[in-house]
Parts: C-alpha cells; sequence; structure tokens
C-alpha cells in the first residue's frame, strides 16, 4: 500500500480514493477526486491553475528547492529489512519532518513582509492626498482662535498654530520626507 | 459418434405432422378467393393449395428418411449393434413405409391437380382440394405406429456411446460380476455403476485413457454367460457384437476368487467358447480379484488350467481392482500389445510402402573409427557418488497432515532475516507520508549533515523575526488610511445611485433646494468643524426681507460682460466662486484635469455612446402591415 500523488493538484492520494487513468502509451495518472480528474480531462494546464501545488511551486509561492526534500524520494532499488534501519529512518523522518515546515514557514514570511512596505506606502499616500474626505483643513481653527484671542506675542501665536497643525498633520511630513527620499 | 445420429431434432407423432402441414399451407398461400374471379384463377388457386401441401409432406418425409442412417452404410459394428438393439427388419420395415406414404401422397397430388383443371365452379374445386388434402392426411395418419419407432430409434441413437471403431480400443469381457466396470473406473474417468449383483452394466460403456501421448479407448461390455449364440439376450448380443467388429485389444478378466458366482473353470470354458472372436487381436487373460485370494494359493487342478493360458502364448496378468495393485502394469501391457499388432498389420498392408518412402532415419556418418561417449566430468561423478540417494524433502502437506488440527500456514516461516525480524510488523504510513520513501542505508548521514545545516541557520539569525510592531504614528496613519478608503468607496456608490434606473432628469433650473445652509453645516460637522455661531458668515441669510428696504436692482453681468436680467440660476462657472482669481483658477483646475483621461483616449461623458448596438424591437418582428425591406 502507498500513498500516491495526485497528478493534478499534487495532494495526498490515499488507498481505496480516486482514480487511475492509464494511457495508450502506459503512462500512469492518479487522481485525488473527480475535480482534479476532470480539469484534467479538459485540458487544464496543473502549473497555471492557481489552487494547485504546482502553480505554488513554479510561482514561487511555496518553498521548492531544498535539501530536506531529498529524504523522501521513491527508491526503485528494494533494501532488505533492518529493524535498526526502519527505527532510525522513522525518527529522521520526523525530524526532517519539522526542520522542512520551519523552512517552508520562512519563506511564506519572507514572502508576506514584503506586502507591509507595500500597504505602509499606500496609506501614507492615501493620507497625504486625499485628508480632505474626513478632516477639513478648516477643523479645529475656531478653537484655536479663541484660544489665541489676545496673545500679544506673535511667536506664541505661530507656535501654537504650528503645534495644531502639527497635532493633525504631522504625519503629512513624515510622508513628505519619505516621498523625498526616494 | 460421427457416422450414427438421427440429426432431426424435432420429434413428430403423425397428428401433429398434419396439423402442421396444413397451417403451413393455410399461412403461406392466399387465402381469398371469390366465386367471380375467373375460372382459371380459382382453378390456380386451389391447385396451389394442394401442390404447396405435397411439396410440405415431401420435403419432412424426405428428412426424415435421409436422416436416419442406412444400415448398408455404416460401419458394420454399428450395423450390428443397431440390428441387436433395433431389430434391422422392424427398422428397414418403419422407414420403408416412410418411404411408401411419401410416394402415395405425390400421386395423390398430381391426380387432384389433374382434376382441378378441369373445375367449372369454385364449389368443385373447392371440393376437390378438400379431398386432396384430406387423402393425404389419412395417408399421414396411417404412419403413426411407425413415426412412433422412429422416434423412439432416433433417442436411443443419440444416446449411445461414441465409440469410433478404427482408433486404438481395449475391450474388456468376462462374465458378469467378475470386476470389468470397476478395472475402467480406475483406468479412465468413466464412471460405470459397479453394484454387487449380476447384469449392473447393460449396454456398452466407452472411456478413455491416455498412454504414450496417445488416446486410448477403453470399452466396457456387459458381461457374457456361457451358452449358445441363439439363446443370448439384448445385453449379452451387443457384448458379442462389440467383440466381433471392433478392431481391439481384448482383455479377458476372470475372478479367480469365484466371488462372482461362476468357477474358474466355467470361467475357462467360457473363453474356449468365444474364442473364435478373439482371432487376429492381441488377447490378454487378467486376474482380476488377487486381493481375495493369490494365484499361487489356488489348488492345482485350476493352476493348470490357467498355465494352459501360458503354455497357449497368451499372458496371464493379476490385478486386483480393489487394492489397485498390478492395475497400472495391466493397461501398459494391452497398450503395447496392441500398438506392436497395429504396426505390424500396418506394415502388412498395401500403404506401407507410401509410409515407409516418407519415413527415413537419418544417421550420421562416421568420420574415422575412434568412438565419442558422452564425456561427464569425473568431479560431478564424485558429487553425484557423494549426494547420496534423494531425500525426499518433507513437504507442507506433510506437515498439515502431522498437526491435523494444530497445523496454521505461516508463510513467514521461510524468510532470509534474523529470527526475531521475521515476525516483524512494519509500519506504512506517517502523516500522510510512506515510510518507504524514507529508507535508505544513508539516513543516517544525510540527517546529520541536514542538521548542521539548520544549526547554521539559526545561529546567523535567518529565523530570528523581526517583528516590527507599528508604532502609535503608523498605526494612526492605517487606521485615517482606512478611513479615506471607506470614505472613498461610499462616495462612489453614492455616485453610482443617481445613475442608474433612466428616470428622467428635471433641468438645473428646476430642481430644488440641491445646495441649502443646513445641508452645508452638516457636511461641515462631519469634516470637523465648528459651524455653531456662524450668524455673519456669507453663507447664511442674513433677514433682509424687510417690505422698508426695496430690492436694489442690479445689472447682473457675467464672466464676458453681458448683461442678463433677471437670470435666477448663477451659471455653472461662477456658483460657489467668491472673485474673479479664484474663477480663473478653477476653470484651469478644471482644463488640468480632463488631460489625464485625454491622454489615454477613454470615451468620456461628452462621448457618443450607443449602450444598446440592435434594440429589438428595431431589427426583429413582422410588420403588422407592409414590407420588411428596410427597417
Amino acid at each position: 500500500m502507498r500513498i500516491e500523488k495526485c497528478y493534478f493538484c499534487s495532494s495526498n492520494v490515499w488507498p481505496g480514493h480516486g482514480m487511475v487513468f492509464v494511457r495508450n502509451d502506459c503512462k500512469i495518472f492518479r487522481f485525488c477526486r473527480s475535480k482534479c480528474k476532470n480539469a484534467f480531462k479538459k485540458k487544464k494546464n496543473p502549473r497555471k491553475t492557481k489552487w494547485t501545488k504546482a502553480f505554488r511551486k513554479s510561482a514561487g509561492k511555496d518553498l521548492a528547492i531544498d535539501p530536506s526534500f531529498e529524504f523522501e524520494k521513491r527508491r526503485n532499488v528494494p533494501v532488505k529489512y533492518d529493524r535498526d534501519l526502519w527505527q532510525k529512518s522513522v525518527e529522521a523522518m520526523k525530524k526532517v519532518e519539522i526542520i522542512r515546515c520551519r523552512r517552508q514557514a520562512l519563506h511564506i514570511n519572507n514572502r508576506h513582509s514584503k506586502s507591509k512596505e507595500v500597504q505602509r506606502r499606500s496609506d501614507n499616500y492615501e493620507v497625504t492626498k486625499n485628508m480632505g474626505l474626513i478632516r477639513s483643513p478648516a477643523a479645529g481653527l475656531k478653537q484655536l482662535a479663541t484660544q489665541l484671542d489676545g496673545e500679544k506675542d506673535m511667536s506664541l501665536v505661530s507656535s501654537k498654530f504650528k503645534q495644531m497643525e502639527s497635532r493633525v498633520v504631522e504625519e503629512v511630513h513624515d510622508s513628505d520626507r519619505e516621498m523625498d527620499v526616494e | 459418434m460421427s457416422s450414427c445420429t438421427a440429426k432431426t431434432n424435432v420429434s413428430l407423432t403423425s397428428q401433429d405432422f398434419i396439423d402442421i402441414v396444413l397451417s403451413k399451407t393455410q399461412r403461406k398461400t392466399p387465402t381469398v378467393v371469390h366465386k367471380q374471379y375467373k375460372i382459371s384463377r380459382i382453378r390456380q388457386f386451389y391447385m396451389r393449395k394442394v401442390k404447396f401441401s405435397q411439396q410440405t409432406f415431401h420435403d419432412k418425409l424426405s428428412t426424415i428418411l435421409t436422416d436416419f442412417p442406412k444400415l448398408d452404410d455404416i460401419h458394420p459394428f454399428y450395423a450390428d449393434l443397431m440390428n441387436v438393439l433395433y431389430d434391422k427388419d422392424h427398422y428397414k420395415l418403419a422407414l420403408g413405409q416412410i418411404n411408401i406414404a411419401l410416394h402415395l401422397i405425390d400421386n395423390v397430388s398430381k391426380d387432384y391437380v389433374r382434376l382441378l383443371k378441369y373445375g367449372d365452379s369454385l364449389y368443385r374445386c373447392k371440393q376437390l382440394k378438400k379431398a386432396a388434402l384430406g387423402r393425404m392426411a389419412t395417408i399421414m395418419k396411417r404412419q403413426a405406429q411407425s413415426l412412433q419407432y422412429l422416434e423412439q430409434v432416433r433417442q436411443h441413437l443419440s444416446r449411445l456411446p461414441s465409440i469410433d471403431p478404427n482408433t486404438r480400443t481395449l475391450l474388456i469381457c468376462g462374465f458378469p460380476n467378475v470386476g470389468k466396470s470397476s478395472f475402467i473406473n480406475k483406468i479412465t474417468r468413466a464412471d460405470v455403476e459397479v453394484q454387487p449383483y449380476a447384469f449392473t452394466t447393460k449396454s456398452l460403456f466407452v472411456g478413455h485413457t491416455d498412454h504414450r501421448y496417445l488416446r486410448w479407448q477403453v470399452v466396457d461390455t456387459p458381461g457374457i454367460l456361457d451358452h449358445p449364440l441363439e439363446d443370448r439376450n439384448t445385453i449379452e448380443m451387443q457384448a458379442i457384437a462389440a467383440l466381433a467388429h471392433l478392431r481391439a485389444a481384448i482383455l479377458y478378466v476372470m475372478d479367480i476368487s469365484e466371488q462372482c458366482g461362476h468357477t474358474i473353470e466355467q470361467q475357462v470354458a467360457l473363453f474356449e467358447s468365444i474364442k473364435p472372436l478373439f482371432a487376429n487381436k492381441p488377447l490378454l487373460v487378467v486376474l482380476n480379484k488377487t486381493d481375495v485370494i493369490r494365484l499361487e494359493e489356488l489348488n492345482p487342478e485350476q493352476k493348470a488350467l490357467i498355465q494352459g493360458f501360458i503354455n497357449d502364448d497368451i499372458p496371464v496378468m493379476e490385478m486386483s481392482t480393489f487394492s489397485e495393485e498390478g492395475v497400472m502394469n495391466v493397461k501398459t501391457e494391452a497398450c503395447e500389445r496392441l500398438l506392436s499388432h497395429r504396426i505390424e498389420v500396418k506394415i502388412k498392408s498395401k500403404k506401407v510402402e507410401g509410409i515407409l518412402n516418407r519415413l527415413h532415419v537419418a544417421l550420421p556418418k562416421p568420420r574415422d573409427g575412434c568412438t565419442r561417449p558422452a564425456f561427464v566430468p569425473e568431479k560431478v561423478i564424485e558429487k553425484r557418488l557423494e549426494k547420496g540417494p534423494k531425500i525426499k524433502k518433507k513437504t507442507e502437506r506433510d506437515l498439515e497432515v502431522e498437526l491435523e488440527d494444530d497445523y496454521s500456514l505461516d508463510l513467514k516461516k521461510n524468510y532470509d532475516l534474523p529470527a526475531d525480524f521475521k515476525y516483524d510488523v512494519i509500519p506504512e504510513f506517517w502523516e500522510g507520508k510512506n515510510i518507504a520513501d524514507y529508507i535508505d542505508p544513508d539516513i543516517m548521514a544525510k540527517l546529520e549533515e541536514l542538521e548542521r545545516e539548520e544549526e547554521l541557520r539559526v545561529e546567523s539569525g535567518v529565523y530570528e523575526k523581526e517583528e516590527e510592531e507599528m508604532d502609535d504614528e503608523e498605526k494612526e496613519i492605517h487606521r485615517l488610511a482606512g478611513k479615506i478608503r471607506e470614505k472613498k468607496a461610499i462616495i462612489a456608490i453614492e455616485g453610482r445611485i443617481g445613475r442608474s434606473g433612466g428616470a428622467p432628469v428635471m433641468p438645473r433650473a428646476g430642481r430644488k433646494r440641491e445646495r441649502s445652509v443646513s445641508r452645508l453645516r452638516s457636511e461641515f460637522e462631519e469634516l470637523g468643524v465648528d459651524m455653531s455661531n456662524k450668524s455673519g458668515a456669507h453663507f447664511s441669510r442674513t433677514k433682509s426681507r424687510s417690505a422698508s428696504r426695496p430690492p436694489i436692482k442690479k445689472a447682473r453681468a457675467d464672466s464676458a460682460g453681458r448683461v442678463s436680467s433677471s437670470s435666477r440660476v448663477t451659471p455653472r462657472d461662477q456658483s460657489g466662486i467668491r472673485n474673479v482669481e479664484l474663477k480663473a483658477k478653477a476653470k484651469k483646475m478644471g482644463h488640468k484635469a480632463q488631460g489625464k483621461m485625454n491622454q489615454f483616449g477613454k470615451a468620456g461623458e461628452a462621448d457618443r455612446h450607443i449602450a444598446v448596438k440592435m434594440p429589438r424591437h428595431l431589427y426583429s418582428g413582422k410588420r403588422g402591415i407592409g414590407k420588411t425591406d428596410r427597417r
């Protein structure tokens, strides 16, 4: 008994599940379910079908090349049964699995982290350009005016004004600076 | 049984015969005739019926005649057998009767057809036809007996055993109950009834056996008693017929224990009486039932009788069908004898020249005088001697027989593994993976390498996650950006609401109060501006509706300086704009905003757009009146 891989989506096909198609040139295609089989019959390319493992690996979304994948390989040379070898292999298998999972997770996280950068930039752009949609520049002016009523010292006035501005529009300066850096 | 079967499948009684033929006549010939037809047509109609039924009778009866074998044309063995079973005379008589009936029917039809030629009315023709068919039917009725007898013959004939008279045959004969049927049961797969009473076997039975890659027939006969030919009954006569006509090896079976009820003297006497039938046939005398008494234990007179056989050059063999000793020897001996006899006969015949011309035994011409025997190396000879006698290995079956109930089939017994590994249960899967894919003699080395690499990675900090939590600033920006996006989406939806439906729109002048002070207030409140106490603002109406002050009529001039009296609505390019500079600026901004769209070359509001290229009401349907040449 063996767990096979579905030709289309590369998921596990357990014994007693799925379908096997043997072509006239003796190539065997195993499918995990009729979804994959019907897609195959419609001549869909698994490398272009977004939800399959083949697409994910070829598009770099999942980790594809790594030494930890070399352990699981179908070997056609039978090895004579040796209890110690089997026991050690089972333990080794578990360790390899841990390492592989960790590496896969790292790959995916690295990929996701780039989106944070993009997100930050778009937020800054929105706030710079379209702040007027949620807050008028005239907001708080009246309060300031009442505060500064009777203020003789112009510097204070200007500083207060600046304060108020900075409170609301502080972020604008930041984003401006960033845009300059680009 | 190629020569001797009646091929007809259907059995017919005479009544059935008549019914079938008459109904066939009715179905297969035209049925309608009226008296106003031409007389020739009427005559033709009835003549056809008579002829048709004659033809059908003729066909059916002639098939019967041809299907039954003619006693002169078949092998004399079968002729004799049929004579014994069915009485040749009776058989020939029955067939003769059928033949006569055939001819009579033909004559009847001929006569009546001749009479019909002169029939002058429908009624007369009809009567003639009725008479003809009636006579044919009576003729058939008279054949009832013959037909019945022939039917029985046919059934029995189909059940006769298929004996090929020309192939190699062993014939077993002897007194009743000596063990002929048990012998044939032993050497072939035939299942002949074996019972303690005499004449258990009532007819001939055939079995087949193999010897030297050839098929041999073995024929079992009913027992023969010792009395003259005239007194023999049908059963014995079958055996006699077989003995007479089949060229076979004869096995004369004797019961030396005398359990059959006849003494050895009687059996020998029978042998002498049917001796003429054994001419030109290889003969073998077989002494059966040796498990009860052996040849040596017989008394001297009986031994002398047996000795007589041996003196006559007739081989005598012992066997016991009960204990199965000597049965195979008898068979082999009989087969060998028959084989050599047949070869002798073939050599003496005329055809042998032809065969011998085709046979040629090629012997290589010796090149020189030295002999070249088979070479076996000395070591091999030594080894062969060393090996000693062949020890019979103990098979599983032997073990099973020995242990009986305790035996259990253990397929893993002979595995080439150390003892404690043999019965291990091997796991197959783990977490959706095949364990067998991981089995590799070098797996530990590879694992070590991998773990080392992993350690290096961990040390170099690849896995350290720079979490980078957003600080408050960034959080605030993110929140505000979310709000902005929300507001944008709302604006887009609201814009789309107004567009749908296709309801007629009032012109600007007719629309009431879109822009109101209350609306202004609420919008600016939303945007965070404090709108309380805006009494002196530009947008608020001063209460100037007093009748004391008459309204000042101002000459309103538009942007180009043209005066238009009492234009109610402010033109679009002036509404909401404070002064002229701002107006110029607004115009400029408007121009600039269009640039992007124009550069893309996309269709705008002012561009012609046909939503439905082919509205159905214009392109389909028929005209109520007029043509549809042009639409």
